[in-house]
């Protein structure tokens, strides 16, 4: 077993598809304790038996859409609007508009890609620090994962529930859980804004308040304005399923983007599609044969030897999350969050229950763990995409994005060792 | 795409052949995202508003979240986009990246054209025993994605293999 997993590993550092991988390993596994092979085929089926993910390519596509329409811009022209005027205004309006964005439409980078091109620019024209500035869009590309209705909270509700755990957890308590420890994220970048802003005397060039901006932002957003209250209220009071939102995202998404503003032709609109499908086909593939790996691996009680084991070394909670930490610091860095959800989370949960961590907890911390992984050197995503997108050298976004590493790094131990932070909305 | 450098003569019209093909598999994707579109939202308007709703609109959605998935994963091979691992990669020589892509894809090949044989299988067995999946539907239609999604891909990424070798020389 161990060599066989050995060259798994090997292979797919070398670039072979994850899908494929985890697909081996299942077939492998099987093939070992001689179960019929179709047992993976009805596995990866079992994508046609879980209904909460059909808001996967529903939320997907709708995210897609925002980001090629001109959404974006009128996102920002609003949180400017309204925001602008206080000493580091603007740095808070990117990181609100980054935090919104990419809770609807997941972290993958398109955040920094739909965003970074147009707060980049407009906080170097407000006379802000440079170093500041790439840091902060670096570093806000994955913020917002931790609220409703992100694809990685969902995901880690959909793999924690294929558990059958004692005391189920649903995908509403994680959107609950998520919100304060996503607020203390956005409040401590905030801070720090007003801090920079404030040393480096720009306030003279603030801006103040104008109600006729304000009039004229709210209403050339009009029609998407009212959309996120509307989406977070029906799924927060209970109102909607999550993926009855999603279908009823998509058709309000679609009319107002492609028949209203008109900003998406059919030519493009036949792209879109296309390139939305192609990550929901990666991301659904993925889980369809993790389902057949997670089955395996509870079948030879894996999470069980795999906790005797650690807890040889280790017997106190406390130092079960440190470990945690730098673990999911590392996997950050290295795989995708949607990977590292299907691979992981099946082992992690039942270990990190019996040192007693609660499994909404726990997925709070995973994501926040993740969250930061994207922009953690020498080979967090965020950091190339952004030294692609800004053509600045790697070594000067590792520099400038340290002091936010630092300051999430906090708030990461703040969620870590705070389960109440994510727990108390709850009970 | 690289085959009308290898093809010669006879190109043109394989590989516009090929350019059609890919057209349709896309159309087909676009066609089943929206049929799902406008199926789960009239349900939600259906179920919350007009306390109805197809009792077989719920199971085709979630048959069409697989279809859609194994459809997304097909066109995913075709462009080389699968979520990948590639912090290795990177620090290699052009030779050794053009060696391990050869043997990732081969190995994924063979991934895809067991999990291809053993879904077959399945739809064999659906088959005999006549399961039905909701309404009159039989369970094997709706299983058929997925050898032909397995195949697809085996098939595309031996063809990949090949012209990644071949490039070589």
């Amino acid at each position: 077993m161990i060599a066989s997993s050995l060259i798994l590993i090997g292979l797919a550092l070398l670039g072979m598809p994850l899908f494929a991988v985890i697909a081996a390993g299942a077939l492998y596994g099987f093939h070992t304790e001689e179960i019929d092979l179709a047992a993976v085929v009805i596995e990866i089926k079992r994508l046609a038996s879980i209904p909460v993910l059909l808001a996967i390519p529903l939320f997907t596509f709708a995210g897609y859409l925002l980001g090629e329409s001109n959404a974006p811009k009128r996102l920002v022209r609003v949180t400017h609007a309204f925001l602008g005027w206080f000493p580091g205004g603007l740095a808070v309006v990117a990181i609100m508009a980054c935090a919104l964005f990419t809770a609807f439409t997941g972290a993958s980078g398109v955040t920094i890609v739909a965003l970074g091109a147009l707060l980049y620019p407009a906080l170097k024209e407000a006379h802000y620090p440079n170093n500041f500035n790439l840091g902060l869009i670096t570093s806000s590309g994955s913020l917002g994962i931790l609220f409703a209705p992100s694809l990685p909270l969902i995901l880690y509700g959909v793999v924690t529930q294929q558990l059958s755990l004692e005391q189920p957890i649903s995908i509403d308590d994680l959107f609950l859980a998520g919100i304060f420890p996503g607020l203390l994220m956005l409040a401590v970048l905030t801070a720090y804004s007003v801090v920079v802003r404030k040393r480096s005397g720009g306030a003279a060039v603030n801006a103040p308040i104008s109600i006729r901006e304000c009039g004229r932002a709210v209403r050339e957003a009009i029609w998407e304005l009212p959309f996120p209250f509307l989406l977070l209220g029906s799924i927060y009071s209970g109102l909607l399923a999550v993926s009855e939102a999603a279908a009823l995202t998509v058709v309000y998404v679609f009319i107002v983007e492609v028949f209203v503003y008109r900003e998406i032709p059919l030519r493009e609109l036949a792209r879109v599609t296309r390139e939305s499908m192609v990550m929901v086909g990666g991301i659904l593939i993925i889980l369809g044969v993790s389902l057949a790996s997670t089955n395996y691996i509870i079948d030879i009680e894996l999470p069980m030897r795999l906790f005797e084991a650690i807890r040889e070394h280790i017997d106190s909670r406390w130092a079960f999350l440190a470990l945690l930490n730098l673990f999911l610091l590392g996997v950050g860095m290295m795989l995708d969050i949607f990977s590292a959800l299907v691979i992981l989370v099946p082992l992690l949960v039942p270990v990190a229950m019996s040192y007693g961590i609660h499994p909404v907890h726990l997925g709070i911390l995973f994501l926040a763990n993740m969250q930061l992984g994207y922009f953690t050197p020498p080979v967090g995503l965020n950091l190339f995409i952004a030294s692609y997108r800004f053509e600045r050298p790697i070594l000067e976004l590792y520099r400038a994005t340290l002091p936010f590493f630092f300051l999430l790094l906090g708030t990461v131990l703040i969620i870590t060792y705070w389960p109440e932070l994510s727990l108390f909305l709850l009970h | 795409m690289t085959v009308s450098e290898h093809g010669g003569n006879a190109s043109p019209p394989a590989s516009q052949w090929l350019r059609w093909l890919h057209n349709l598999e896309d159309g087909l994707l676009a066609l089943m995202l929206f049929a799902m579109v406008l199926l789960a939202s009239s349900q939600v308007i259906m179920r919350n508003f007009l306390d109805s709703g197809f009792s077989w609109g719920d199971p085709l959605l979630r048959l069409l979240v697989l279809w859609l998935g194994l459809m997304g994963a097909m066109v995913a091979t075709r462009l080389d986009r699968h979520i990948t691992v590639d912090a290795l990669l990177r620090v290699l020589t052009p030779g050794l990246q053009r060696g391990s892509r050869i043997v990732t894809k081969l190995a994924t090949a063979l991934v895809c054209a067991l999990l291809a044989w053993h879904s077959a299988r399945l739809v064999a067995l659906d088959y005999e025993y006549h399961d039905v999946l909701f309404a009159d539907v039989p369970a094997w239609v709706g299983d058929l994605i997925l050898p032909f999604a397995f195949s697809v891909m085996t098939l595309r990424l031996v063809f990949q293999a090949v012209m990644e070798f071949r490039g070589r020389s």
